[in-house]
């Protein structure tokens, strides 16, 4: 039935594309802004670039996101392979799905004098649930908000080229390199808040070198970014800044805390002490600061999750659910909190995937009728 | 002695018998002495086989199977466990490696046959004679007890044997110690505390689906011994689970059996949150946590939560735990 559809569009279109596309050859290695499609491949894009706007008659469809949006709000933080393919095709397309949509919807009609509702992306492998939360972080940045996102928060956990104890508590250690690049991409993304927002409080990070109260946040940003040795403390306060003034009387602005992988927090690290004793997340800096930022006492926001089994530490491959992956601790401390499951393609946004990779020229031959048919029936 | 006097007598007979003329007496002797000669002769030169003595080696007559009648008492031609006697077993049987181009040997003289155990002593009918014989020592049924559920109130501990027959050198077999002992927990006396604790004690030898406890003994070498040591064991079980002792208030929440919501980080968490949210009036503190709890939608979030923890999480138990939470937050 969807086959004999599918069939149907895919002659013209196939055709329709592979003459746009050889007539424009020449300056397809140099880098073009999409062009307005015309009408028959609108099948699977949509003109909307607006995710306010977006709506259930939207599902399944691509859209573009602004590249004056793209540069500034995932510096480096999205997905590799992700962005290998916004190089190759140039343009950030995100399909619309339903997940997304719940979640914006929710943000739409939440009430930001309550405490801050935590959401959780979950979902098998390859499902989309870190898509899902760029499609809801862009919905964010689009409204003005500032965004906190920790693109993975595996990445803090293992792989740590350089570990210092602590200045500021002797139990705890600091991880400057992986500080100063979170700082870096906060900067980046939050540009003009950081002239805006005042500290609240007097922070001192060596005899002589201290950041009054009152003096604006990009003064604080650039102190973690150019004294790497205090880095690690200076997202502590960074943190501790926004989620004291987010809800407060006269801020102007929401702060939306978006953290990839946040199983990561509450699992087990593979970065070892000098004894060979393995770290406990807690005795990081970073992890521990944005452990506090998890919870709900504070409100004017949101705080978007995902689940993300790859790249976890010693957690089977068959989880998926969040009791699994969170465990114990991490669930009791995410606790009420409202979980939103993202399932693989249907068969409609399965279509509508392939469309656009048969546009952009990604797949060279059309696929056989029958390999269609299997693809499509084998589809969960 | 007496073939020789023969032998002589002959010499001496001819001799004589033309002077007496006592022609009847000599060919007698002669007939008789002939045969013995010849006998005697063979012995002497073979020495030792064949039949020792005058005795007249008979044919074998008729195998006793041919005088079988087709109704005749089989517990007494085979009473008790005895090899395998081809002319009383009166069955056409085979057995043995066919000769080339025929067929397998016949039942005489077959030593394949002897050599197998055989039960020819326990017919159905040689057995029922046995019950029959056994029934006086024998009580009956009784007759209260005629539902398996009775059996189940009145006798709850199950003891299970099992008993092993081979042809062999030796009737012992070493798995015939083992000793099964079920019973259900059910119809033990036990309160809140002694169940748990008693679960927490067997561990792996009771099953939640039907409720029974097993216990295998094999470590003694005979029966009887088995048997003692699994009744004492489930004695020893019962009291030991009644008694508390003074470490066991230290029990911690991850000791516990189930998933309690009472005084759980959950239960903190839904009403600090819900108190920040104010949705309560004001007041004291206590009364309005009170209130709080007896609200619907905190009453469906602490069941969500509750199956969550208890069955593990499925996608049944994350969808009631979605819209509780939203419930209760407001979402």
């Amino acid at each position: 039935m969807s086959l004999h559809r599918l069939a149907l569009r895919l002659r013209p279109t196939v055709k329709h594309a592979r003459c746009l596309h050889t007539s424009g050859s020449i300056q397809q290695q140099e880098a073009v802004a999409a062009e307005p499609e015309p009408e028959s491949l609108s099948v699977f894009r949509t003109q909307e670039k607006d995710p306010a706007c977006h709506s259930e008659k939207h599902i399944g469809h691509f859209y573009t996101l602004p590249p004056a949006h793209v540069r500034p709000l995932f510096p480096n933080s999205l997905p590799w392979r992700y962005q290998q393919q916004t190089k190759t095709f140039n343009e950030t397309c995100i399909m619309v799905r339903q997940p997304a949509l719940e979640v914006i919807s929710y943000l739409k009609k939440a009430d930001y004098s309550q405490p801050a509702v935590r959401y959780l992306f979950y979902g098998l492998r390859g499902s989309g649930k870190t898509m899902s939360l760029c499609h809801a972080l862009h919905y964010c940045y689009a409204q003005g908000w500032l965004v906190l996102h920790v693109p993975d928060a595996h990445q803090w956990v293992k792989n740590c080229k350089e570990l210092l104890p602590s200045s500021y508590s002797s139990s705890r250690f600091d991880q400057p390199l992986q500080a100063t690049t979170w700082l870096r991409n906060f900067k980046v993304t939050n540009e003009p808040f950081l002239s805006k927002i005042k500290t609240k409080e007097r922070y001192m990070w060596t005899k002589r070198e201290s950041t009054e109260a009152g003096s604006p946040l990009g003064e604080l940003v650039d102190q973690g970014i150019s004294r790497v040795k205090s880095s690690s403390d200076v997202v502590g306060a960074v943190m501790k800044e926004l989620r004291l003034q987010s809800g407060q009387q006269g801020a102007g602005f929401h702060l939306v805390v978006a953290v990839d992988g946040v199983n990561a927090l509450w699992g087990r690290s593979t970065i070892k002490k000098e004894d060979k004793t393995a770290v406990d997340p807690e005795e990081l800096t970073l992890v521990y600061n944005l452990r506090k930022l998890m919870r709900n006492d504070w409100s004017g926001g949101a705080i978007i999750t995902t689940l993300s089994q790859t790249g976890s530490l010693y957690a089977p491959k068959s989880a998926y659910l969040p009791q699994e992956l969170l465990g114990e601790r991490g669930f009791d401390s995410m606790d009420a909190f409202v979980p939103v499951s993202v399932p693989n393609y249907s068969e409609k946004e399965f279509e509508s995937c392939y469309l656009y990779y048969m546009d952009r020229n990604w797949l060279q031959h059309p696929l056989s009728e029958c390999l269609l048919a299997w693809l499509l029936c084998d589809e969960r | 002695m007496a073939l020789l006097g023969g032998r002589m007598f002959l010499s001496l007979g001819r001799s004589n018998i033309s002077n007496l003329g006592l022609k009847q007496t000599t060919n007698r002797v002669t007939y008789a002495t002939a045969l013995s000669v010849n006998s005697s002769a063979g012995n002497k030169e073979r020495g030792g086989r064949g039949s020792v003595g005058r005795r007249p080696r008979r044919d074998p007559g008729e195998p006793r199977t041919g005088k079988m009648p087709v109704d005749q008492d089989w517990a007494s031609v085979y009473p008790s466990a005895t090899p395998f006697r081809s002319n009383a077993v009166p069955l056409p049987v085979r057995m043995g490696y066919p000769v080339k181009g025929g067929v397998s040997p016949e039942k005489k003289g077959n030593l394949e046959l002897v050599k197998i155990p055989n039960f020819l002593h326990l017919t159905p009918a040689a057995i029922k004679k046995h019950c029959e014989a056994l029934k006086p020592f024998c009580t009956e049924w009784p007759s209260a007890l005629d539902t398996d559920a009775k059996c189940d109130e009145h006798f709850p501990i199950k003891i299970q044997s099992s008993d092993y027959v081979s042809a062999g050198p030796s009737v012992r077999n070493p798995s015939a110690r083992i000793v099964h002992l079920k019973v259900k927990l059910s119809s033990l006396n036990l309160d809140e505390h002694a169940r748990k604790k008693m679960l927490k004690l067997v561990g792996e030898r009771y099953c939640k689906d039907s409720d029974i406890l097993s216990i295998k003994t094999d470590c003694c070498p005979l029966r009887q011994q088995n048997y003692e040591y699994a009744m004492y064991l489930l004695t020893v079980l019962y009291h030991e689970s009644w008694k508390i002792e003074a470490w066991e208030a230290e029990k911690t929440a991850a000791d516990m059996e189930e998933y309690s919501w009472e005084d759980s980080p959950s239960q903190k968490n839904i009403l600090d949150t819900l108190l920040r949210m104010k949705v309560a009036g004001e007041g004291e503190e206590a009364e309005v946590r009170e209130q709080l709890l007896a609200r619907g939608e905190v009453q469906e979030y602490k069941d969500s939560v509750v199956r969550l923890k208890n069955e593990g999480a499925n996608e049944n138990s994350m969808l009631q735990y979605k819209e509780a939470v939203k419930k209760v937050l407001n979402v």
